[in-house]
């Protein structure tokens, strides 16, 4: 029996579901020492910011249990050389490009996402609306309701490529932000990002990143994130992008399974460097298993 | 790869040495490489260790660690035909100097390890090594005797147990005219090495740790500022051995 990978995510078509999610990736350069991306359904690059960004001090990364946090920063060297230095070369990769835009106004926003449609470069934008917010004292957009819906809405009149808004986890009922950004004109939606965690060194008597706190990933948090987006499927009829803990093909098609056409690997590939390719070549042999020719058959069985 | 040999050299320092397939010829003194701790699932981070020393015609590695955690206590387990999965040569290396050039290399604790592949190195382009190696007492040494078939060694514990009483820059009396530093340690003692010479025509390399997520340079995790702060570096992919110059100590 023949599989056929192909998805769509609203006018995004994908050769297959598997995304290296953003900030596990780089611009891709570096795993494309390892694998051919073309393999890759898209490559989401790092979180860009208008300006460049040191990120956070060091330590930066630390180990937990089945997971790890991060408190990167959003380090990048800003959108004007992300398009020259990196964008630039990505494109000649042929696999579809991803830019994750961040910022601390909406104003920053915007002229990121201007940017990178004016670029040519890109095929969709994904919009980090965990960021902190500097006009609201530094609360991310991404938790509330009104705050969210303005920033999509005002991102997408500069929109030019599809929009997919990144959901933050740490709010109360993550579905009511779901329908704010599909409000604001979402055109998809992928969540999750980072839980926010906290790791003490009991020799230093005090937390161990040097932000103190920092956005949890990896297998450990796979059961929230999987129930996330079943609570998403149920009340938002946008394309939705599943990712949390992904490290197998069977883990991927449980994100499929409540709703997700697609699908994002983050700290896996840290695990693996060969995670994506593993995970697309998983999902053929489940479906081949299963007698599954197109994943839609399956897409949200277990709503 | 297969672990061949695993020796116990003091109280929590251990000698792994693993043979199969490895990429034993692109090996630069410096490198690492990123060990994952048993099958990934508790422990997603790999492990970041130096290359000790590098045998390409006997096709075998050394790695040198010391058990400070629960991925350490894992590798110091390993027995004899056991498989590990691991990543490297990873990063940029030590740049090696002019021939017959006159050099001081300094190790402290367990940033001594990447030391010895360098000395090896160093000897085969007819340099002249001195050699300072601190330990904390005369339990904790390790791997002196292999460095003295490379150079002139001194060794300095911080108790005075064994050789110079003090941190590594009690051993600096005498300052020869070397061209070349090259260092790995602690981080006070690579400051402390900077300051000592910053009076000096000498050029140095210093190799630095950081928490690494990717080991790759795909994740920005662990960065280090350059010296007039305005950009970074990531220890893992343009590292871990720089110019003193260029980084931010
Ligand atoms: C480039 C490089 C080369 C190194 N070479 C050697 C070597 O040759 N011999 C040796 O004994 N040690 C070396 N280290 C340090 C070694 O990586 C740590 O001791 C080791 O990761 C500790 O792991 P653990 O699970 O035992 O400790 P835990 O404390 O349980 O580790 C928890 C997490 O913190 C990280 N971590 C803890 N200490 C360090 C550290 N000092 N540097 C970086 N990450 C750390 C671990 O990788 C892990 O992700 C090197 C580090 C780097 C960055
Ligand atoms: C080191 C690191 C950096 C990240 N940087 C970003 C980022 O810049 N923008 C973003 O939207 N998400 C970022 N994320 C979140 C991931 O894209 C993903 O949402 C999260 O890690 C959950 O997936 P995982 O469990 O597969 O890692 C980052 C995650 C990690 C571990
Ligand atoms: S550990 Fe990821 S960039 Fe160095």
């Amino acid at each position: 029996m023949n599989v056929n990978l192909g998805v769509n995510v609203g006018s995004l078509e994908l050769r297959n579901p598997v995304m290296p999610a953003s900030g596990c990736f780089g611009y891709g350069k570096e795993y494309a020492e390892y694998y051919s991306l073309n393999q890759l359904g898209a490559v989401v690059v790092s979180g860009t910011t208008l300006e460049p960004r040191l990120g956070n001090k060091t330590p930066r990364v630390t180990e937990v249990t089945a997971g790890m946090l991060n408190a990167i920063g959003l380090a990048n060297p800003g959108i004007d050389a992300v398009i020259q230095d990196e964008l630039q070369w990505l494109a000649k990769q042929d696999v579809p490009i991803i830019v994750n835009v961040s910022g601390d106004s909406v104003e920053d926003y915007c002229r990121v996402v201007e940017k990178v449609c004016a670029s040519g470069l890109a095929q969709a934008i994904e919009l980090n609306v965990s960021c902190p917010n500097v006009a609201l004292g530094g609360i991310a957009f991404g938790v509330d309701k009104k705050v969210l819906r303005n920033l999509v809405e005002s991102v997408k009149a500069h929109c030019t490529l599809p929009l997919i808004v990144k959901l933050s986890p740490n709010v109360t009922r993550i579905q009511d932000l779901a329908v704010a950004a599909a409000e604001g004109g979402a055109d998809a939606l992928s969540l999750i990002n980072t839980l926010i965690g906290m790791q003490i060194d009991l020799k230093a008597r005090k937390p161990v990143l040097a932000n103190r706190t920092g956005g949890f990933s990896g297998r450990a948090i796979k059961p929230v994130a999987v129930r996330m987006l079943h609570d998403v499927a149920k009340e938002v009829d946008l394309p939705l992008i599943g990712m949390g803990g992904i490290y197998s093909g069977k883990d991927a098609i449980e994100f499929v399974m409540v709703g997700a056409s697609a699908i994002m690997v983050g700290t896996a590939n840290f695990t693996d460097p060969f995670a994506c390719p593993n995970i697309i070549k998983e999902i053929a042999e489940w479906m081949e298993r299963e007698g599954i020719k197109n994943l839609e058959e399956i897409r949200g069985c277990a709503l | 790869m297969e672990v061949l040999q695993n020796i116990q050299l003091t109280k929590d320092v251990f000698s792994l040495k693993l043979g199969g397939e490895f990429s034993y010829e692109k090996v630069q003194a410096g490198q690492f490489v990123n060990i994952l701790i048993g099958d990934g699932k508790t422990h997603p981070l790999r492990r970041p260790i130096s290359i000790a020393s590098c045998d390409v015609e006997e096709r075998s590695l050394t790695l040198i660690h010391r058990v400070v955690g629960v991925g350490t206590h894992w590798l110091s387990e390993l027995k004899q035909g056991d498989r590990i999965d691991l990543m490297g040569p990873l990063g940029n290396g030590f740049p090696l100097p002019d021939e017959n050039s006159k050099v001081l290399v300094v190790g402290g604790g367990v940033g001594i390890p990447p030391l010895y592949e360098l000395c090896k190195q160093l000897s085969k382009l007819n340099c002249y090594i001195d050699i300072i190696l601190g330990f904390r007492d005369e339990d904790d040494l390790f791997m002196v005797k292999e460095f003295e078939k490379y150079g002139n060694v001194i060794t300095c514990t911080e108790d005075g147990s064994e050789g110079v009483k003090g941190f590594v820059t009690c051993a600096l009396v005498n300052d020869e005219e070397w061209t070349t530093l090259y260092s790995c340690g602690p981080l006070p003692m690579l400051r402390a090495l900077k300051e000592h010479f910053s009076h000096k025509e000498i050029a140095g390399y210093v190799s630095l740790e950081e928490r690494m997520a990717c080991g790759v340079g795909a994740c920005y995790g662990c960065t280090v500022e350059t010296k007039d702060r305005t950009a970074t570096k990531r220890v893992c992919k343009e590292g871990p051995v720089f110019s003193w110059e260029e980084i931010c100590l």
